[in-house]
């Protein structure tokens, strides 16, 4: 009897906190920008990748003196998607300035030299510190190398001798990053965008009605209202729980439009996210949405004004960050254990759900345990803080 | 009816409330008169049970409202210092917030709100946001919470402050009604003109003590004063500054 009456005081104290937070136009507003920037991010920063490939495969070199050496334009032009124009007048500035990527300068002993087998000079003006268009000029670099590698061999086999013996080393680079595994990269930080919307989904209820409610003087009439005080302290948890879940929803909506928009499968990475992740991501950071709304309600309880609470808040942002951060620095394995720490847990079943792979019902159960108890403890701590008149009247 | 005896609450070194004392009857308005910082708020504070104090005990209806703090609540409507409104909800919404914590099934809680708005006249403002409210009419809203469920015991922390002539006029009619329907209404202030307009009995209580209680006219016999604001000083002791 008493329990369902507590039952029915805490669905009370829920669906205000949620009505009220509604019409909190700036705090919803602060709600979507977090839940927007990650799935944002991710979309910018793909496309520029996907641009800067584009650009390296399709080359346009600009060269001065072209009459000079017409047998290299012709060799260049016949490369794939390789384009040869007229270079600038004074290309050093042209490149300084940003107008072309690479200029390349064919000197006027060029074609003298080339003839007389003594090396002929060409010269590559390039900015080494623009990181954008580094594809570019080392694929003009790449192209000149092969053309004097296929002279050369000419050459050699014109005098008698086999260009292998002119070959001591037959060194084959292997390009590690390519775009692909660099797409993958910047596709792992799917994972911790939805944990930390979960996470800032909650936030403002979980602050708001805690130091807000103390800072604006309401609390005491509230609690002059005959409930027990985990009645006050659990509905407003629930409030935060169910804004954090609804964030986690928003992201996860937006990651799926987005891998489906960035046509990933174009660049050789199979990632979609469906409507059959849906269920599995809930159960994954479900749970952490319980804990993280505990915390931040604790926190904000603790806390002697609500500008505090907010300070507070920015330095718990990075718990949830923290397991992506570090997964980017060194892999993190999934170990039993790792599945039992309240947001590591929740990310790797994350991780592991993105990518495809479905972790067992003992991962899921750990992790949501582990949760659940922390969540547990932290009501109970936050229960009594609001029995404690210290807190209830400030300090 | 409200009974606190011996009450003592202590902050740190500085001791708020030193063994108060005092009964306030049904069908009476009781007033707690005393300057800013005599501990009015603490007082009513233990006596609506969001503070326990040190020592001494505090009954609402012959509940003991420190052993049973909610039990003791039920009964009590309160308005404390600073209204504490939620600027983002309507007047009408105050009222369903709180009367659904206390427990009114819906249908009820509709048919009281509405005696409620009509009873405090605020119709107009019942269906807009708390924020733009004027003093007056956030003593209003704070009011019809307090009174949602109907309560027997009515504490108001200095509800007439910073009122204007109207809206105190307003405020005294509702004290006197409450009265009349043989509620039990304690409300403190620190001016005499106040009390004196409205209360059948007044506590006067400075630095944390009951220094007189009883009838305006027991009062004023007691300090020999004709007046009762000067009686209120004297028995304060707010003259000892100054003649001194």
């Amino acid at each position: 009897m008493s329990a369902t009456r507590t039952l029915r005081q805490t669905l009370i104290v829920c669906r205000k906190e949620l009505r009220d937070s509604l019409r909190d136009r700036r705090a919803l507003w602060s709600i979507l920008f977090s839940v927007v920037i990650g799935p944002v991010l991710i979309g910018f920063m793909m496309n520029k990748l996907a641009d800067r490939q584009r650009d390296a495969d399709l080359v346009r070199i600009p060269v001065v003196g072209m009459h000079r050496a017409p047998a290299l334009v012709n060799w260049l032009n016949q490369q794939g998607g390789v384009h040869v124009v007229e270079g600038p007048v004074e290309a050093e500035r042209a490149v300084r300035e940003q107008r072309e990527a690479v200029v390349v300068i064919v000197p006027d002993d060029f074609a003298e030299r080339f003839r007389s087998s003594r090396p002929a000079p060409l010269q590559l003006v390039a900015d080494s510190s623009r990181n954008d268009v580094r594809p570019s000029v080392q694929r003009v670099q790449i192209l000149l190398q092969q053309y004097a590698a296929e002279i050369s061999s000419l050459r050699l086999i014109m005098r008698g001798v086999s260009p292998a013996a002119v070959r001591p080393l037959a060194v084959e680079e292997i390009e590690v990053s390519t775009a692909q595994q660099r797409a993958a990269q910047i596709l792992t930080f799917i994972p911790m965008f939805i944990m930390v919307a979960g996470f800032v989904g909650g936030m403002q209820i979980a602050t708001d009605s805690t130091a807000g409610e103390r800072e604006r003087g309401s609390l005491e009439p509230l609690l002059v209202n005959p409930a027990p005080r985990v009645a006050f302290v659990a509905g407003k948890w629930m409030a935060a729980t169910l804004a954090a879940i609804v964030s986690v929803c928003l992201t996860t909506v937006l990651c799926a439009q987005l891998t489906r928009l960035l046509r990933l499968e174009d660049m050789g990475i199979r990632l979609e996210i469906g409507p059959q992740h849906v269920g599995p991501i809930l159960l994954a950071v479900g749970p952490m949405c319980l804990f993280t709304a505990a915390l931040q309600a604790a926190v904000a309880t603790l806390a002697r004004s609500f500008k505090e609470a907010q300070t507070y808040m920015g330095v718990l942002i990075l718990g949830p960050m923290l397991p992506g951060v570090m997964s980017a620095l060194y892999p993190i394995g999934n170990a039993a254990w790792t599945y039992a720490i309240p947001m590591l847990g929740p990310y790797i079943l994350l991780t592991d759900v993105l990518g495809g792979r479905v972790p067992d019902a003992t991962a899921f159960l750990t992790s949501a345990g582990t949760c659940l108890l922390a969540s547990a403890i932290l009501i109970r701590i936050t229960t009594g803080l609001f029995k404690s008149e210290h807190i209830i009247f400030g300090r | 009816m409200i009974q606190i005896a011996n009450a003592r609450k202590r902050f740190g070194n500085v001791t708020a409330v030193d063994g108060v004392s005092f009964v306030a009857q049904d069908g009476a308005i009781t007033g707690l008169l005393g300057p800013n910082g005599a501990g009015k708020t603490t007082t009513l504070r233990m006596l609506y049970a969001v503070m326990k104090p040190d020592s001494g005990e505090v009954r609402v209806d012959d509940v003991d409202a420190v052993a049973t703090p909610q039990v003791a609540q039920a009964r009590l409507g309160v308005l404390p210092d600073g209204f504490g409104l939620y600027p983002r909800l309507t007047a009408r919404e105050h009222l369903d917030y709180f009367g659904a914590l206390q427990g009114i099934e819906s249908d009820r809680l509709a048919k009281r709100t509405e005696e409620l708005l009509d009873l405090l006249d605020m119709r107009a403002i019942a269906d807009r946001r708390t924020a733009g409210f004027s003093h007056g009419e956030r003593t209003k809203v704070a009011l019809a919470r307090a009174l949602v469920h109907d309560p027997q015991n009515v504490l108001l922390d200095e509800p007439t402050n910073g009122l204007d002539v109207m809206s105190t006029r307003a405020v005294r009619a509702i004290v006197r009604r409450l009265r009349d329907q043989g509620r039990c209404v304690l409300f403190s202030s620190h001016v005499m003109t106040e009390v004196s307009a409205l209360c059948d009995s007044i506590v006067v209580i400075t630095a944390g003590r009951v220094v007189a209680q009883g009838t305006p006219d027991e009062l004023r016999h007691q300090t020999g004063c004709q007046n009762l604001e000067d009686a209120f000083v004297a028995l304060t002791g707010l003259d000892r500054g100054v003649h001194e």
